[in-house]
């Protein structure tokens, strides 16, 4: 049997290693998933890691700089399906944010620049291979994480989940907290995590992506009604998320240079 | 030589760090330890946002230390606006604070250190042979989860807690459960401070200035002075005793005092509070038979363990007097000011300071880890623990230099597999 256990491997590139430890914080679940594949590589955890032929490789983080990018490419030529685990991974999260901030704000920053390491544009792996599967959030659900990989296990094809935060959020019976004037992107954010955030009181702030069939324009003509300037909805929608929303340039009449 | 620079900001680590030692006719002529983490420059980030979002964006520096950067975030913007939060605000906070210690410990001993000690690959190669050890670490990690979750509303990058106040308060029936699942781990604590206390530790002594906050009313959690064996400060004056010290070759900046290395972490904290100790811990310690002040880091292990112990005690004890009250947070008036927010987090103090302007706009922020001002100490205790092991086998060495390493607890100690070593 052993030979027919899926190979699996957990890698990361620049990151909080928050997604690597949701997988890791399974607690006694973490043991089962370990039995269920051949765990062939986590370096987080692992000493002996074994870097070739994944079924299915699980990257955590984004590409900030020349080397995430080459671990990025070598680590997909590797693997039959590509997994991007969590929001930076899937859509650049808040390092991306810095696509979206005056340059005077972190020039002050950039003394990195003396020891030759080039930094590169922060953005999602999609926008430089090919991703297969995407876990988001950030931190992504642990609990999903475990039955994506039960799936796959079984040969199953797991489904993302695509009804806005809303749903969810109604299901748990929270209060709206749109209606309480706080400025939750719920409507516009793809849900699956239960709206974890919702449910302990504080608003969404769209971590896990737009849905498909979002109304940008309508989220952003509530927001403004609510008393939300321009530059605060604008600073808001793209602090987990920037770069999978260009439509809001339009929205707002603005032209944004991302070098 | 490196130059010296004086730096006022830095960008944040975590993850993936590369060593270089240079040996030459047993002479260590180079050791150069540095993290490769691409550079993602928070405190530019939180720059023209506003003072209540700060938290939530900062969080993002680090999944271990989430709850950490959340709540030194918030006190830092309390500090500047001149607010106090309320007793029961504080617990919540204390508890946060002391789940994450206790799930962040657990990780590190049986995930992280040791492996290295047993001769193992990984925790999960142990699995065979010392499974109810790693049942123990798992029973641990589960019970601070759970504390982060319960009071915090997620596991990692917590929600409720706001600047001036908490958003959603816990059900008193699951504070209850709560605290039973956390005397039911407090028998795992027990058992990981014997199996650490019997480990063999090599003998080493960094000499270090050891770092904590202070609190002359118990085990320093978020209040306190900045003090070591020599000398103590308060939180708002750091900036004339902590200089940030650039190696360029790093995204992270080595800090010191003046002109001397020192260290923060549990080792610190136990030699500084160890009179605040709970009852069982300070039994604990005594069975240890470690020699307090200690400045040999591989003792970090040791300390550790104990002060799992000890935050156990303390959720408990906070949970038995918790009676939660409907507080509702408090709005803070915006106006032009500077604050600094200063805790002991799970790998030793962590600082946050913002500047904000008249409309609630931040306009500085400067935040130092406490990885970030160990660097120094680490590479200078390598350097010093290598000159000393020439003797020994080569994989020898670099096994004790990966032990002294993930000892102090670095956050790129996130990447087991990182030592890449040059031997010239």
């Amino acid at each position: 049997m052993e030979e027919k256990k899926l190979k699996v491997g957990f890698y990361g590139i620049t990151g909080c290693a928050g997604c690597l430890l949701s997988v890791i914080f399974n607690e006694y679940e973490l043991l089962d998933i370990v039995q269920l594949v051949d765990l062939k590589a986590f370096p987080f955890i692992k000493q002996v890691n074994i870097d070739d032929e994944f079924d299915y490789l699980f990257m955590e983080g984004l590409v900030a700089d020349r080397n995430d990018l080459e671990e990025l490419k070598r680590l997909r030529k590797n693997c039959r399906f590509l997994v991007a685990l969590g929001a930076c991974s899937c859509t650049g999260c808040v390092p991306a944010y810095r696509n979206y901030t005056l340059k005077e704000n972190y020039e002050h920053l950039l003394y990195r620049k003396q020891a030759g390491v080039e930094d590169l544009k922060p953005t999602p792996i999609d926008e430089h291979v090919k991703v297969d599967y995407y876990i988001p959030g950030c931190p992504p659900d642990k609990k999903e994480i475990v039955a994506f990989i039960k799936s796959v296990a079984m040969g199953k094809q797991p489904r993302p989940y695509e009804s806005p935060v809303c749903v969810e959020c109604r299901m748990n019976g929270n209060q709206c907290l749109l209606d309480l004037g706080k400025p939750c992107l719920g409507p516009i954010t793809a849900g699956g995590c239960n709206s974890v955030c919702t449910n302990g009181g504080f608003e969404c702030w769209g971590c896990r992506g737009p849905t498909k069939d979002m109304n940008l324009g309508l989220m952003v003509k509530i927001l403004k009604e609510k008393g939300f300037d321009d530059k605060f909805i604008q600073d808001r929608m793209r602090t987990f998320v920037g770069l999978k929303l260009p439509m809001l340039e339009e929205i707002f009449n603005v032209k944004i240079n991302i070098p | 030589m490196s130059r010296l620079i004086s730096l006022n900001h830095i960008t944040k680590i975590e993850g993936h760090a590369k060593l270089v030692l240079g040996i030459k006719r047993g002479k260590v002529m180079r050791c150069e330890l540095s993290a490769v983490e691409g550079s993602r420059y928070f405190e530019g980030l939180v720059r023209g946002r506003r003072y209540n979002e700060a938290h939530e964006i900062t969080s993002r520096i680090c999944g271990i230390c989430s709850c950490a950067h959340v709540i030194a975030a918030i006190s830092a913007v309390e500090n500047a606006l001149g607010y106090s939060p309320t007793e029961q605000t504080n617990d919540l906070r204390k508890l946060l604070t002391l789940g994450e210690r206790i799930r962040s410990h657990a990780t590190h001993l049986y995930f992280l250190a040791l492996p290295d000690y047993l001769g193992y690959e990984s925790a999960l190669a142990m699995a065979s042979r010392h499974k109810a050890d790693l049942e123990s670490a798992l029973r641990m990690m589960k019970a601070g989860n759970n504390v982060i979750r319960t009071i915090g509303g997620r596991d990692l990058h917590p929600v409720s807690a706001a600047v001036g106040g908490w958003l959603k308060y816990p059900k008193k029936e699951s504070l209850a459960i709560l605290k039973k699942e956390i005397v039911e781990a407090k028998k795992d604590a027990l058992k990981t401070c014997k199996l650490f206390f019997s480990l063999k530790y090599p003998k080493f002594d960094s000499g270090a200035e050891y770092f904590s906050l202070v609190d002359s009313k118990e085990y320093a959690v978020l209040e306190g002075k900045f003090t070591s064996q020599h000398t103590s400060f308060e939180k708002w004056q750091y900036k004339d005793f902590v200089n940030e010290y650039h190696e360029p070759r790093s995204t992270a900046n080595f800090v010191v005092k003046g002109d001397h290395k020192y260290m923060v972490g549990a080792l610190s904290r136990l030699n500084n509070n160890h009179a605040h100790l709970s009852r069982d811990a300070k039994k604990m310690l005594n069975l240890s038979r470690l020699k307090l002040p200690s400045t040999n880091p591989f003792h970090n292990n040791i300390a550790q363990a104990i002060e799992t112990v000890h935050c156990m005690d303390k959720c408990i004890e906070i949970l038995e007097s918790l009676d939660i009250k409907n507080e509702p947070v408090e709005k803070l008036k915006a106006k032009e000011s500077g604050g600094v927010g200063c805790i002991e987090v799970p790998r030793g103090t962590l600082w946050h300071e913002y500047s904000i302007n008249a409309e609630g706009i931040i306009t500085n922020a400067n935040i130092i880890t406490p990885t970030a001002q160990n660097l120094l100490s680490i590479q200078e205790d390598i350097r010093a623990f290598v000159q000393s092991a020439f003797d020994k086998p080569k994989k020898g060495i670099i096994l004790g230099v990966e032990k002294l390493i993930r000892s102090y607890d670095p956050c790129f100690s996130c990447s087991a597999h990182f030592l890449e070593v040059e031997w010239t």
